[in-house]
């Protein structure tokens, strides 16, 4: 940062990110998914940023080729969101498969069977979440312990490799 | 490959069965008798120890540990003095082989005068109440110059120096247990032999027994567990208590746990699904009926792809059938609601209607309210093998179920079913069938799910189903499992035909299986059908049917089409 004295008349103008909020988006959209959660929180503008679902989505399927079709998102917007999508399902589901194949980058949904995957997985995950939430409902299926989505717990255990 | 495979259990078997260690060990010399297998019908007397009597050694109970350390000892003398009492070898009469302890001493009192330590157990290690053959073990391991032979389930390790006294009994300890483990195989298979003879008393006494053997066992793995449900379920059946009743909301209970735990029923669902995605292709009405909704956890996922189809979701009726509610609840219906909830979110137009039954067979055509511009299909997640019991005189209701199916003209039916033979007739066929099958499926449970309670509660849904197929008969038996081939044969003749499940699915198995964090399931591909595998035992199968087209001109009205005359 160049240091101007405040009386010089033509003091060039200091550059701050948080005032191109468009710019910020892009460079945003393009991090993987550990470094947009960093990035959550370093200010409240960036946390309200890396929070958008659009930057999410273009984290779940920016490797997609050719992109998914427009129909998807209003089913993951309504089954819980892209952000939820990537952390409950994508990236457990990659990292997974990512390892199975060795070599292949982590945390990319390459081909359209580990998108439908992921979205069937996230479709019982909100299934689930409905049976819990209900009155009464979760009692039947909690079993007391309430954890939302145990059907994906199976996703959460380490990995024995 | 789980605790249990046949080829080793056989082995393990005749391992078991000897009561000396030399047919099965390389070291001991040839003098031993041959092994007589008389096959007793009658009691042993009752101070004569059972099991050795089986195999043809008459040893009084008493003596039991006399002798093993008899035996021990001659096997030591004999390795390591081969080359100085050939006449042991070759010489050697014996007038009454089945009398253990005579031989044995009579053998030892012409050796010369032992010069080396003969390794006895352990002054300090506790009698077991057992049949010679474990202490044998014990014999086994603590031989310094014997060389390792690979036994099944035994890895032994020898010690080439003598080892202090703890090592000892450490190691006698492990083989002790390893043996315990045959052992247990062993007098399952002869408690189930006598329940296939009638011989109930001999049976029930072998249940006691094997629960006394069960103490020495690691019950909380492997063998040990398996064995132990086993044990229960010839005892429950001894006693005439078939298994236990169950509430609907156990049932559903423990179903949903075992969703969790393992891959069996995702695998089906999504199997299901994808074959029942590609069927409704193009149509714009489709009616999916449901044998056994339970919480309707195979659904989401469909309405879901039904949601992003290239040209819009089509109108989905559900009907799930499922036995009626205790308490006053509509349990089905709020299935349904959760179901619809789903459905509105995603916009796909749905309908649900409950069918409550508590048995299939008890389920009529017209209940099901098919339209005829629908396209139907049908979904059996392991329902269709609860329709082949029956007590005589009476059919078994898949004759009557069936063709009920095939009246509706479905697009698709969806079938997964256990891939073992758990209905054949005779007992000792069925009970070794489900020993070696839970094993496995049991083995892959440990392995697949190390988090309880799922693990738990999966056990015991697969305890149930032990129970009902070792303690069940007539109509009682639900658990009738039968493998593909026969499902092939039945559903050929009932005016079904085959339809190839897709590369897609088999893709989309592979993938939720490499989910699981656990290397050992695998997917495999059977003429159109997949099958769930463990380390390339097949589990689960899951296929796809089609109304076979009918032949016209018949007077008879509909004539099953047969292309291949598959008699069973």
């Amino acid at each position: 940062m160049v240091h101007h004295h405040h009386h010089c008349k033509e003091k060039r103008p200091k550059f701050c990110i948080n005032d191109h909020v468009d710019v910020l988006a892009e460079i945003l959209k393009r991090l993987d998914g550990r470094s947009l959660c960093v990035a959550a929180c370093v200010c409240r503008l960036w946390s309200a940023l890396a929070r958008n679902d659009s930057v999410w989505e273009h984290l779940c399927f920016r490797h997609l080729s050719p992109p998914p079709p427009s129909s998807v998102r209003p089913v993951v917007s309504a089954l819980g969101g892209y952000r939820r999508l990537y952390m409950v399902c994508i990236r457990p589901v990659l990292s997974r498969l990512g390892r199975s194949r060795r070599a292949e980058l982590p945390w990319r949904v390459r081909s359209r069977e580990e998108l439908q995957l992921s979205l069937s997985l996230f479709c019982v995950d909100y299934y689930e979440r409905l049976g819990n939430g209900s009155g009464g409902g979760g009692s039947r299926f909690g079993d007391g312990s309430a954890s939302a989505s145990s059907s994906l717990m199976f996703l959460c255990k380490p990995v024995n490799v | 490959m789980g605790p249990f495979d046949p080829s080793s259990a056989a082995a393990a078997a005749a391992a078991a069965a000897a009561a000396s260690s030399s047919s099965s060990s390389s070291c001991s010399g040839g003098s031993a008798p041959k092994r007589h297998h008389h096959h007793h019908h009658h009691h042993p007397p009752p101070d004569l120890d059972g099991l050795l009597a089986g195999a043809g050694y008459k040893v009084r109970s008493s003596e039991l540990h006399h002798v093993a350390q008899r035996l021990e000892r001659l096997e030591t003398a004999l390795v390591n003095s081969a080359a100085h009492i050939p006449h042991l070898a070759s010489d050697a009469v014996h007038y009454n082989p089945s009398d253990l302890a005579s031989w044995v001493d009579s053998m030892l009192s012409e050796l010369p005068s032992s010069s080396f330590s003969s390794p006895c157990l352990p002054s300090g290690f506790p009698d077991p109440y057992s049949p010679a053959a474990a202490a044998l073990g014990g014999g086994w391991v603590d031989h310094p110059s014997c060389s390792p032979h690979p036994q099944p389930h035994q890895n032994v390790v020898v010690p080439q120096q003598p080892q202090p006294q703890q090592q000892q009994q450490l190691t006698v300890v492990t083989a002790l247990e390893e043996d315990s483990g045959i052992q247990l195989v062993h007098a399952l298979m002869t408690c189930a032999e006598s329940v296939q003879r009638g011989d109930a008393s001999l049976a029930g006494s072998l249940v006691e027994e094997m629960r006394a053997l069960l103490t020495r066992v690691d019950t909380s793995r492997g063998i040990g567990k398996v064995a132990g449900y086993f044990i229960d379920a010839l005892g429950r059946r001894m006693l005439g208590l078939g298994s236990a009743p169950a509430s609907a909301f156990e049932n559903e209970v423990l179903y949903h746990h075992f969703y969790e735990a393992c891959p069996y029923l995702k695998f089906a669902h999504f199997t299901a699904n994808q074959a029942i995605l590609e069927a409704f292709d193009g149509h714009d009405c489709v009616h999916v009926i449901d044998f056994n909704l339970m919480h309707g956890l195979q659904w989401p996922a469909l309405i879901q792809a039904l949601a992003l189809r290239p040209r819009g979701p089509p109108l989905l009726r559900l009907t799930g059938i499922g036995p009626p509610s205790p308490d006053g609840r509509d349990a089905l219906r709020e299935i349904g609601l959760r179901l619809a909830e789903l459905a509105r979110s995603v916009n796909v137009r749905f309908a649900f209607r409950g069918v409550a039954a508590s048995r299939l067979e008890d389920v009529k055509p017209w209940m099901l309210q098919v339209s005829p511009k629908e396209a139907v299909a049908v979904n059996s997640i392991m329902q269709l093998h609860r329709l082949l019991g029956s007590d005589p005189p009476r059919d078994p209701p898949i004759g009557s179920v069936l063709p009920w199916i095939r009246s509706l003209n479905p697009k698709i039916m969806t079938v997964a079913e256990q891939e073992a033979n758990h209905n054949r007739p005779g007992f000792l066929d069925r009970f070794t069938e489900a020993l070696y099958y839970y094993s496995t499926l049991f083995d892959s449970l440990e392995a697949a799910c190390p988090v309880q309670p799922d693990k738990a509660l999966a056990e015991m849904y697969l305890q149930r189903e032990i129970c009902n197929i070792v303690g069940c008969e007539g109509a009682a038996r639900v658990e009738r499992h039968e493998p593909l081939d026969r499902w092939r044969a039945r559903l050929g003749r009932a005016g079904f035909r085959p339809l190839h499940l897709g590369s897609n699915a088999f893709k989309q198995a592979s993938m939720l299986l490499t989910l699981f964090s656990t290397e050992g399931y695998s997917v495999e591909e059977n003429e159109g059908c997949l099958t769930l595998c463990w380390h390339s035992r097949p589990l689960i199968a899951a296929s796809a049917w089609q109304a076979a087209p009918t032949v016209v001109n018949s007077p008879a009205g509909v004539i099953n089409h047969d292309d291949n005359n598959n008699q069973l």
